[in-house]
């Protein structure tokens, strides 16, 4: 009983995946308002997800490139949010 | 004759031309200002490759006391203190080298006061917008927590969660990336790793590098932010894998002519709201998660007794903090309050079989954005449903152990 219902869970999973899948193929094509959003203003909705917003003095203009590659992979970030938030940390 | 004349005049105009070039060059140098500076910024030109250093450091002091019952008639109590706080105790270097804007290798070794452990170490490569690939140790993307929550300059209570770290690191490839839709957006994290054994008690452990059966784990994460200013993530996770069974193992299927190795499947749903309300900003976070592995028959080694038991164990936490970040006042808006409630299940009659509930409270000061002290309270209870272990008795049924905490904690990012 309890196999059979590990087996639905995995199913269900499955099409969850299968499901998001289907919306990634079908194009992911953000809106003007999000396109329009400064790096200042990515930088703050982001960052404060997990922890308090960084300040931009505390790397150089290389680590933060660094950083941001690293916490992309971390936040899943989109490559647009990530070269805005890093531009606005630079200067 | 014409000819000759034709080519010294030529080599004349030629000389001529270089004479003046070279005083036009002489006279140029001690105009141009910019000649030094220019001079020194290309001596720092930076290339496209990068190395630095990051990393963490938490510390503390911790002082319980902690009362053991059975059968509801109190047996003993333990009060003692640690400093250096030995459960949470981190020194964690972060090495991270950048190959222009493709490539990201990462190593996080830990020491945790008593052994060295290694959190991650993989490559990434950046193939495009939207598909990063992985390959290492790697956090497997199971839930938020171990991934981005556990740093102790990160998490607002002292402690972490118990059992938030069912799926850990493993060696394996990942795929990952993250995408708008309209005003939303979402992302994806899957992972192929070598995955878990079982072992003779029911629990399981990693396999390491040296993967003792064929099948791969599947690891997999697909998050929703429904909201246009992304304070809203709901995720999902999945994980699903066959069970390597070790050379030593003394289980064995229920049905003797099933001749199939076991199972593990996870799923786990995660939440984080964060909202300002002036001059508050609350934060939500929650995650629930469970694994379950395929019923088999267990070898008391007390007695050598067969025995079995459904093996599903859960997890989950909720969490509150509030921070007042828009007050005037520059101390008091460093301060954040933070809750959070734990519930650990623990498969009954299995040999580590509890049920766990936790109760958390921390006032923290915020020295910087990555700098915290925290002053926690931890209120824990856990009631035995163990059948047989003589290593923790506190597990057997009938049993309970209640532990009151302190914790004084310093943490940082650096």
């Amino acid at each position: 009983m309890k196999i059979t219902s590990s087996k639905n869970i995995t199913s269900i999973i499955l099409v969850c995946f299968a499901l998001f899948g289907v919306l990634a193929t079908n194009g992911c094509v953000g809106s003007q308002k999000i396109a329009d959003k400064s790096g200042m203003k990515l930088w703050s909705e982001n960052c404060q997800r997990c922890h308090i917003a960084s300040s931009s003095n505390t790397f150089s203009h290389e680590e933060w490139k660094t950083i941001g590659m690293h916490m992309q992979s971390r936040a899943l970030l989109t490559n647009k949010e990530r070269d805005k938030i890093i531009e606005f940390l630079q200067n | 004759m014409k000819t000759n004349k034709l080519i010294t005049k030529i080599l004349l105009l030629a000389a001529v031309g270089c004479l003046n070039t070279n005083i036009s060059s002489a006279q140029d140098e001690p105009e141009n200002p910019n000649a030094e500076l220019s001079k020194q910024v290309t001596a720092l030109k930076p290339g496209e490759s990068n190395f630095m250093m990051a990393g963490l450091v938490t510390f503390g002091f911790e002082n319980h006391a902690t009362t053991f019952k059975s059968g509801g008639i109190k047996i003993s109590t333990d009060k003692s203190n640690s400093i250096g706080d030995v459960d949470r105790y981190e020194f964690s270097p972060m090495f991270l080298w950048r190959h222009g804007d493709k490539l990201l290798a990462e190593f996080e070794p830990s020491w945790d006061g008593s052994q060295i452990g290694v959190n991650w170490a993989d490559v990434s490569y950046f193939v495009a917008p939207g598909f990063i690939v992985r390959g290492g140790y790697i956090v497997l993307p199971f839930g938020t927590y171990t991934k981005r929550l556990a740093a102790g300059w990160i998490n607002k209570l002292p402690s972490d969660p118990m059992g938030v770290d069912m799926a850990g690191s493993d060696f394996g490839v990942e795929v990952q990336g993250g995408f708008p839709i309209g005003n939303m957006k979402w992302s994806y994290d899957l992972a192929l790793s070598n995955g878990f054994q079982l072992n003779n008690d029911g629990t399981i452990a990693g396999v390491g590098i040296s993967a003792i059966n064929n099948g791969k784990t599947f690891t997999g994460r697909v998050a929703l932010l429904p909201l246009s200013n992304s304070s809203l993530e709901i995720g999902f996770s999945g994980l699903y894998g066959s069970l390597a069974t070790p050379q030593d193992a003394t289980f064995s299927n229920i049905d003797p002519t099933n001749t199939k190795g076991p199972n593990l499947s996870m799923y786990a749903v995660d939440v984080n709201f964060i909202q300002n309300i002036n001059p508050i900003q609350l934060n939500f976070k929650a995650q629930y998660s469970a694994a379950m592995v395929n019923n088999m028959n267990y070898i008391n080694p007390i007695d050598t007794s067969s025995y079995t038991f459904t093996n599903t164990t859960s997890t989950y936490f909720a969490q509150l903090s509030l921070r007042p970040v828009q007050l005037k006042n520059k101390i008091l808006k460093k301060f954040e309050l933070a809750f959070r409630y734990v519930n650990y299940t623990a498969p009954k009659q299995s040999a580590w079989g509890q049920n766990y509930s936790e109760v958390d409270m921390s006032l923290d000061y915020w020295l910087s954005w990555r700098t915290v002290l925290k002053l926690g309270y931890e209120m824990i209870n856990s009631d035995g449903t163990s059948i047989h272990n003589l290593n923790s008795p506190e597990l057997l049924n009938g049993t309970s152990l209640g532990t009151n905490r302190m914790v004084i904690q310093f943490s940082t990012e650096l």
